[in-house]
């Protein structure tokens, strides 16, 4: 992930805010900060700690730094340059396929009967 | 019956995916809880579960003001031998190295 190593600002909703550095997050949005400090709601007192892990669906919203924003975006024109390509054959595949899914269901139920006669064969 | 699998895992060591944090580092080590709802407690990590449930021993609740929930005050509660459940668990973090500190923002909301 991009913003790995990169500080953030997470808070949360209950208020609490959190400035670290992202050392892991997953599909989630649980999130692993290193070097933490953590705000409380009002502002007006302040925690350190070196590690938290903290659960995605408590999240209100996350800051990160513009410049890597930039870098997701510059990542995802490298790799949306490909799929033009791809995903028009795709879709051309897809339309034959319509036409092909008869022959193939039926190709595939005689391989099923016969591979249920080899299996009682060997049975 | 429950509890005594949780404590098994503080000596498994395979078949933990999908978290982001290996908790096994904190294993025997004072980790601080935020419970969903506003609870803390802190207490030494004896336990846990790939669903984040986990054991705390000597675990003490940090209470919090009547009237205003937000802030904890000093008055703690001991709880002793306590199961998280995971779906409640907010945050994790070690105490070790965990303190009060004045505000280290020149500007606040300076990320």
């Amino acid at each position: 992930m991009t913003a790995q190593g990169h500080p953030m600002l997470v808070e949360l909703k209950n208020g609490e805010t959190y400035n670290g550095h992202l050392v892991n997050c997953d599909t989630w949005m649980n999130i692993h900060l290193r070097e933490v400090i953590c705000t409380s709601k009002d502002g007006d007192r302040f925690w350190r700690m070196p590690e938290c892990y903290i659960r995605g669906n408590t999240i209100k919203y996350l800051r990160v730094p513009d410049e890597v924003i930039d870098k997701v975006q510059e990542e995802k024109t490298r790799t949306d340059r490909k799929p033009p390509g791809g995903g028009g054959r795709g879709r051309g595949r897809g339309i034959d396929d319509g036409g092909a899914r008869g022959r193939g269901r039926g190709g595939s139920v005689g391989k099923m009967v016969g591979n249920r006669g080899a299996g009682r064969g060997r049975g | 019956m429950f509890i005594f699998t949780l404590y098994k895992y503080k000596h498994g060591s395979s078949g933990r995916k999908e978290t982001v944090l290996d908790l096994a580092k904190f294993v025997d080590k004072g980790v601080q809880v935020k419970l969903t709802g506003g609870r803390q407690v802190t207490g030494t990590l004896k336990g846990y579960d790939q669903l984040l449930n986990l054991v705390l021993d000597e675990a003490v609740e940090s209470v919090r003001d009547h009237d205003d929930p937000l802030k904890t005050t000093d008055q703690t509660r001991r709880l002793g031998l306590i199961v998280c459940r995971g779906t409640a668990v907010m945050l994790v973090s070690p105490t070790d190295g965990t303190e009060e500190i004045a505000n280290p923002f020149v500007q606040p909301e300076a990320v």
